[in-house]
């Protein structure tokens, strides 16, 4: 190999290799030469039919989604709208759009059908699991990109991930026997052991872990210059974190927050197993007026759109009055959740302009 | 190698006439022609971002698989239209096999990384594709490396070798015409000189065209050489007359460093 | 870039950084303590109910003593079709979104879609999996009501892990491919999802986890009976899981040993679900692997 470049400090000039070229070799000895196997290399009809149709079975399965989320949609629709358009196979009467979602009067056995108490219970639920797990989420976000040694980070995540995958279940029965017992034993002896303060604090865990990964990826993707620069001028951690950090993250952040939410609303079985399922919670509430404390407001027994559901549904006749209200109850759910998705693309969309 | 002296005997494998490419808006090739003869190494010398690359994967077609591309003028395969002749593009990358600038092994053995090719086609029988395993590595001149660990991962190779492996690959389906983009780029110096080894063999078999930004590489291993400037041919003869007697004034520009 | 309040120092500076340290520490080591609580509680309630008997015999309607054999088998039952009736459609449409439709409004629409059903509640599902699966189509309270309504709750998880996962194939592996005179469905199917296998691995044991816990869609679609008979694998009997028999147990009240019977279950569950994060992170350490 002696026409390898010198390894010294300039390459040598093309015209130098080329001297040390050597000469036009000779034509190759016939003999030298490998025969090619006679091989047709070519696709098989087969084949290309199938590159063709693949990708029309792949849309297939894409389109499929669409229509589940329109049949959901229509499938509800057909039951919950038939509370209040007369149709075949309703019995009872139909319902004005007032006294359903206007009134807080729920007595379906006197022909009440007012939804509010449910819509205010899964509101406050939702609104307090939110309060409690929106910060220590976001915090928790921030402490594992920015604070946490290597190890704590691992430990969180697995931490995060092992909350997430517990049954909701198995969440509620831990409501139900470890902090019920413990909350009536304590000083609310008197007051009904259960409604919206355990829910919300259950509810809470169970939302965490979407907040945490979610927040911890919106601090992730901040540029590190932001970080850095706030810490050259001079700040302590806390008040990059604080002033700089969290504010720039603030969509994504905001993003985390109404994931959790539309998670939150939608959560029946744990809810429903601590709550009490008591439907007439605000009328209950109104009566005791002289001694409503907030605390005693937090343990009331309650009832929300999805613990309504899990707890009456199975019990109502197809066809009828309550039965067709439960379902729009449920398309109220899932009209909620769709907004609230839209909701984040649109603050999606916001970041990116 | 072709010298002045001896006239040039092989037909005309590759031709391009008045070759324009764009990506979307972009102009990346302008009004380019040449011919490339088979079972001759052609190389493509010039600086970074000329096109060399881009005009290279024009040759089978690559680009269309991620992208939409504007392609106007005429590129032919033995007289036949590249673009508008009617050909298969799945059956001209086939035909026109290439080696990418980063060795790109898959990650399974190194049998069925040269057995992947012929398997596309249909071909399963086992004595047929260890035929045509042992045959493309050593024509790659690496079946006496690999040849008691065939059934090895192609990551545990070195670099060098991995590169060879996949000129291997690219040799399983009989090819005419190896497009190889800056193959050495990344390898040391030994390997390097064992794969431009490599391609004056292989020159008996197939047509290669060679992108490289290594002049001395170019006059090593070519036949002609062709030297791209912001996307339009500045030159391109025989490369022993392009290295002392170029025609234009920006070759010997280059050719002695003065740019690029 | 936001606008920079102006960070002076104070006195108050040091201190409350310190404080502040402390408490992101302390919530984080609260999550912690919250869970092994958690988890301890569940497995001390249960563990006294354990035992091979209670995995393994038949429940009881009235009287104590009842096992949970046919919920045991259930579930897994129902995770294992509902896993197999969602599996080609995510890989479908995951393979759909990552390799063939593109960078716009489409996918963006697609995208969509998925997130959508990925954030309805289940409750939602299961009215939808009730009218049409239970009702419309009289399947009633069966096997196969719940395996159907429960694939639809994987089929958003699988999509986007496949997705993700095709996404992460290196661009050259594929242009390889190409190179050599493969087709599109070629390239995909030898080189990208083999390279991808792993990341979908992934998905499936947590869709697998996820499927295994629900129950708000089971109570609606399988019903909270068992067939008498075991083990039945028919389709057309009703299907109480153990999370359905969970709750059931639980809000009924009507046997004397609900309360330890649920916390056997439980207990079962969780062990489940710790099984299954542990191979989670076992494929996970199995996929840095091949990358680095």
């Amino acid at each position: 190999m002696n026409d390898l470049p010198d390894s010294t400090l300039s390459p040598p000039s093309p015209l130098a290799v080329l001297a040390q070229r050597d000469e036009p070799a000779a034509p190759v000895a016939a003999g030298s030469q490998e025969a090619r196997p006679a091989l047709n290399f070519r696709q098989s009809r087969l084949s290309r039919l199938a590159d063709r149709w693949s990708h029309l079975i792949f849309l297939g399965c894409s389109l499929l989604v669409v229509l589940l989320i329109g049949g959901i949609l229509f499938f509800l629709a057909s039951r919950g709208l038939a509370a209040f358009v007369p149709m075949a196979g309703n019995v009872g009467r139909t319902l004005r759009l007032g006294e359903v979602f206007l009134s807080s009067d729920w007595a379906p056995s006197s022909d009440k059908f007012g939804i509010l108490p449910f819509l205010a219970g899964s509101l406050s639920v939702t609104g307090l699991a939110l309060l409690l797990a929106a910060p220590t989420g976001i915090l928790t976000g921030v402490f594992i990109a920015k604070l946490a040694p290597h190890w704590m980070r691992n430990l969180m995540r697995q931490v995060m991930d092992l909350l997430v995958g517990i049954p909701s279940v198995v969440y509620g029965i831990f409501g139900l026997t470890v902090i019920l017992p413990i909350v009536s034993r304590s000083w609310l002896k008197d007051a009904p052991a259960s409604g919206f303060a355990v829910s919300a604090l259950i509810l809470s865990v169970m939302i965490v872990p979407t907040i945490v990964s979610l927040s911890t990826d919106a601090f992730e993707s901040l540029p590190p210059s932001l970080d850095e620069g706030a810490q050259a001028l001079g700040s302590s951690r806390w008040q990059a974190i604080w002033h700089v950090l969290i504010p720039a993250a603030k969509p994504r952040l905001i993003t985390a927050t109404v994931l959790g939410l539309g998670r939150a609303i939608g959560e029946a079985m744990a809810v429903q197993m601590v709550i009490g399922n008591n439907p007439q919670w605000i009328a209950l509430l109104r009566e005791s007026t002289g001694s409503t404390s907030f605390l005693h407001t937090l343990f009331t027994p309650a009832a929300t759109l999805t613990t309504e559901l899990v707890q009456e549904l199975p019990n109502t006749a197809s066809g009828s009055t309550w039965n067709n209200v439960l379902f729009a109850m449920g398309l109220l759910l899932y009209l909620i959740t769709m907004a609230l998705i839209l909701a984040t693309r649109k603050l999606g969309q916001g970041r990116e302009a | 190698m072709l010298s002045p002296k001896t006239p040039e005997t092989k037909p005309v494998k590759l031709s391009v006439r008045n070759l324009d490419f764009a990506y979307g808006e972009k102009k990346i090739l302008d009004d380019l022609s040449m011919d490339i003869h088979a079972e001759r190494v052609t190389a493509i010398i010039g600086p970074s971002g000329c096109g060399k690359s881009t005009f290279l994967k024009c040759f089978n077609r690559i680009h269309e698989v991620s992208t939409a591309v504007k392609v106007t003028g005429d590129m032919m395969i033995d007289g036949v239209d590249i673009y508008r002749g009617g050909i298969d593009e799945i059956d001209l990358r086939r035909r026109v096999g290439m080696v990418f600038q980063k060795p790109n092994p898959f990650p399974k053995s190194i049998y069925e990384n040269v057995a992947f090719g012929p398997r596309l086609f249909g071909v399963n029988d086992r004595a047929t594709l260890d035929h045509i395993v042992e045959d493309s590595l050593r024509k790659a001149a690496i079946w006496d490396e690999t040849k008691d660990r065939l059934k090895e991962s192609a990551s545990g190779m070195s670099g060098g070798q991995q590169q060879r492996l996949c000129i291997a690959r690219a040799l399983s389906v009989n090819p005419e015409v190896l497009l190889m983009d800056e193959p050495c780029s990344a390898l040391d110096p030994i390997a390097t000189s064992k794969i431009e080894e490599l391609i004056l063999e292989l020159k008996e078999m197939l047509t290669i065209v060679i992108v490289t930004h290594n002049m001395q590489q170019a006059a090593r291993v070519s036949d002609y050489t062709a030297l791209f400037w912001l996307g339009k041919l500045v030159e391109m003869d025989l490369t022993e007359r392009i290295f002392t007697t170029p025609r234009e004034r920006m070759t010997e520009d280059y050719i002695t460093g003065r740019f690029g | 870039m936001p606008v920079l309040k102006t960070l002076h120092l104070s006195r108050t500076t040091k201190p409350v950084d310190r404080l502040m340290r402390g408490v992101l520490w302390a919530i984080a080591l609260g999550f912690i303590v919250v869970l092994t609580v958690f988890v301890g509680a569940i497995l001390k309630q249960g563990w006294p109910v354990l035992n091979l008997g209670f995995l393994s015999k038949m429940p009881e309607t009235l009287d104590a003593g009842g096992g949970i054999k046919p919920q045991l088998f259930n579930s897994i039952y129902l995770v294992v079709l509902s896993l197999g009736l969602s599996l080609p459609v995510g890989l479908g449409a995951g393979i759909y979104l990552s390799e063939y439709a593109g960078k716009g409004r489409t996918l963006r629409f697609f995208r969509l879609c998925i997130e959508t059903l990925a954030a309805t509640p289940s409750i939602v599902l299961a009215l939808f999996g009730m009218i049409v699966f239970v009702q419309t189509m009289g399947w009633s309270f069966s096997i196969r009501s719940g395996a159907v309504t429960l694939a639809l709750l994987n089929i958003p998880v699988i999509t986007r892990v496949t997705e993700i996962s095709l996404l992460a194939v290196p661009r050259e592996l594929k242009e390889a491919s190409y190179g050599l005179g493969a087709t599109k469905l070629q390239t995909i199917l030898k080189v990208a999802l083999p390279y991808a296998a792993t990341g979908i691995l992934t998905g499936l044991v947590l869709t697998a986890g996820r499927a295994f816990g629900e129950s708000a869609i089971l109570v609606f679609t399988a019903g909270t009976n068992t067939s008498a008979h075991f083990p039945d694998f028919r389709m057309t009997v009703p299907g109480e899981t153990l999370s359905v028999h969970l709750w059931y147990v639980t809000s009924d009240g009507t046997l004397p040993d609900a309360r330890e019977i649920a916390a056997g279950t439980a207990a079962v569950m969780i062990l489940v679900l710790l099984l299954l994060n542990l191979a989670v992170r076992f494929l996970d350490r199995a996929i840095r692997r091949r990358t680095r």
